[in-house]
């Protein structure tokens, strides 16, 4: 934004004020967006309801005194492993497709992009319904099953179904941190390894994985965080029986008429986001400190 | 320090004129333009068919705008909210009770009312609005059982059939609480009206146990699953996809369980605040006419509350379509599913142990 060239101080304070004009609709739309639905939702946390649905204001502790239940405990326990299951599947698949893009020619890696993006520009429900087809009796595995003589019937509902398109919904929000920072990895790296005598697993364990470890960062936090949120998919693939957080919360909202509970487990999912992405930036930066001391005892040593 | 002060103060300044735009524009939409009369609906997604509006639009001048919703709750959380614009709104049975008690919904003048007459026994003076004091049942249904006789192997007749333990796998529930609790309680041969905190706990076991039982909860495409032989029985509500299942596949059926079964309605209720009153009257008239309640049956494949409609329904197939009018020997025992108050907090809990456990 600043010139580096203006000389007098007077001339350095417009661009300055311009500066914050041009934060203005940033910010605006921060506020308006996430500060204020946020504010709201923290505030109906603490209200007292009536078995009308209604939102009688006042102050109380009971919303979040009634998510002591095991019942939510066991709700959150189970989404937290399911979102970590997904990020963990979607990560190790999304670093597999980053590579293999990160090593094409320089001309097919954006259209090997625009590829992952091609199915993302249709509607998730109707993607998710297209899995439903698939999956089920008379879809493409089932028969292809059937040919070897496997008996099945559907594997709608299953949890794997719910693992599946899980994956397929969070893949591309992981292949694309992961590849922006593969990008900036110097091929000649591979080829050192190489020389230097390191297979295929040593190279990606020593060189590939700690060098794109901010992508992959990314890529955990992008895919477990919404995987937190999700609703359609465990009731439509896995047949609603074991229900998120998120199913849970819409229950609260709309079946439950209980505004005030619903932002109280809002609040417990939030913070509980919060401090899963605080504590992975801090894995990060401990890594990083690492990864720095690493390579100055390398110097040393080679010195 | 003054620089950044100054500019968050614009930021402030900003929001809240961008605020005050979305109030100033809310309340433009809720007047209408003086001069051509207008009415505001709030209907339940497909249940007014375009051609009532049509020929409401041309026989009164009055411009008609629809606006849609598919829940109670959203309606009444709308509404409540406060200068909704809405003067006629469709809520549900149980609903009907809940916008009577927020005082939401107004007291119709029965003296203003014509074609009273034409609507069926069970919908005049229903347990809900006693004397229809507050509305006017258009549409009906009914919560009961689809099945497909080619995977059941055998008819089905009531709720007991869904705890069977030989369809394990093959079972779907409605992925909703008092529809649920329908079946729980009935099975055990209790109300599905009750608001006994032992009563909903009896019910509540025999959902937990039922659990092991299910393919899983589903509101969405059960209609699919039966009609492709994928799950064998499923709660459902009566209605277009169970109709068109019906139709479709000789072997699927839809009754109401032995145990009762239940109805539900969907009535038109005059809003508290309406300023088109005159012309929410003539809605409620002109919806009560025999010929264009007919029209939810052909244009909607839904049941109409006028006994006088049923004979002047174009396709008489759907009137025999127990998927849209149940037979009346089947519904002796049913019953509208009401408001239940405050044993709301005795399903909830129970509810909230059966999906998580």
């Amino acid at each position: 934004m600043t010139t580096p060239t203006a000389p007098s101080g007077r001339r350095r304070s417009i661009p300055n004020l311009t500066g914050y004009v041009m934060l203005l609709p940033a910010v605006a739309v921060i506020v308006l967006l996430v500060i204020v639905p946020l504010t709201v939702i923290a505030r109906d946390s603490f209200a007292i309801s009536d078995p009308l649905g209604g939102n009688l204001g006042g102050f109380t502790f009971d919303n979040y005194g009634k998510l002591f239940d095991p019942v939510y405990a066991k709700t959150l326990g189970y989404s937290l492993g399911m979102a970590a299951l997904n990020a963990a599947v979607c990560t190790v698949v999304g670093y597999i497709v980053a590579y293999y893009i990160a090593n094409r020619p320089a001309k097919t890696q954006p259209v090997l992009l625009v590829l992952v993006i091609i199915p993302f520009l249709t509607d998730f429900l109707v993607r998710t319904f297209a899995w439903i087809t698939l999956l089920g009796s008379g879809g493409p595995f089932i028969t292809l099953l059937k040919l070897f003589g496997v008996e099945a019937t559907s594997f709608v509902p299953s949890q794997a179904a719910v693992t599946l398109s899980l994956l397929y919904a969070f893949l591309p929000v992981a292949i694309f941190p992961i590849y922006a920072s593969m990008r900036a990895i110097d091929p000649s790296l591979r080829e050192a390894a190489a020389d230097l005598g390191a297979g295929w697993w040593q190279t990606h364990a020593r060189v590939f994985v700690p060098l794109s470890a901010p992508g992959l960062a990314s890529s955990v936090m992008l895919t477990f965080v919404p995987t937190l949120g999700v609703f359609v998919i465990p009731v439509l693939l896995g047949g609603g029986k074991d229900p998120l957080v998120g199913n849970l919360i819409v229950t609260l909202f709309t079946e439950f008429r209980n505004e005030p509970l619903g932002a109280a487990l809002s609040m417990v999912v939030l913070v509980l986001m919060l401090a899963s992405v605080a504590g992975a930036g801090l894995l990060l930066r401990a890594a990083g400190r690492r990864n720095a001391r690493a390579a100055r005892n390398g110097k040393e040593g080679t010195a | 320090m003054n620089k950044k002060f100054l500019a968050l103060g614009a930021v402030a300044l900003a929001s809240a004129t961008v605020l005050a735009g979305c109030s100033a524009s809310g309340d433009a939409s809720s007047t209408s333009a003086s001069g051509s009369k207008t009415l505001s609906i709030y209907a339940w997604a497909g249940e007014i068919p375009d051609s009532v509006i049509q020929g409401f639009e041309d026989e009164t001048g009055i411009t008609v705008t629809v606006d849609t919703f598919d829940s109670n709750e959203t309606m009444i959380s709308k509404l409540a909210a406060g200068n909704s614009g809405y003067d006629v709104v469709e809520p549900s049975q149980y609903a009907v009770q809940l916008m009577v008690d927020r005082d939401l919904i107004a007291t119709i003048d029965q003296s203003k009312l014509e074609g009273f007459d034409n609507l069926a026994e069970k919908f005049v003076d229903p347990s809900f609005d006693p004397g229809n004091e507050h509305s006017i049942p258009w549409a009906w249904g009914t919560t009961g059982i689809l099945y497909n006789e080619a995977c059941t192997g055998a008819p089905v007749t009531g709720w007991s059939d869904m705890w069977n333990p030989a369809y394990t796998g093959k079972v779907y529930m409605l992925d909703n609480m008092l529809s649920a609790y329908i079946a729980g309680l009935q099975v055990n041969g209790l109300s599905a009206t009750t608001t006994d905190q032992a009563d909903i706990e009896k019910a509540t076991d025999s959902l937990l146990e039922q659990k092991s039982i299910l393919a899983g909860y589903n509101s969405s495409n059960y209609a699919d699953l039966i009609g492709a032989g994928d799950a064998c029985i499923a709660e459902a509500y009566s209605g277009t996809t169970s109709a068109t299942a019906v139709e479709a596949n000789p072997d699927v059926h839809y009754i109401i369980p032995e145990e009762g079964g239940t109805l539900w309605t969907d009535s038109f209720s005059i809003v508290k605040d309406t300023k088109n009153e005159d012309a929410a009257y003539q809605w409620l008239n002109y919806t009560l006419r025999p010929e264009v309640a007919a029209l939810v049956t052909d244009d909607a494949s839904l049941a109409s509350t006028n006994e006088a409609a049923l004979p002047l329904v174009a396709d008489q197939s759907q009137v025999e379509n127990p998927a849209i009018y149940a037979p009346a020997d089947s519904l002796t025992n049913s019953e509208f599913i009401v408001d239940p108050g405050d044993a709301l907090a005795f399903f909830q809990d129970g509810w909230t142990r059966v999906r998580a456990s």
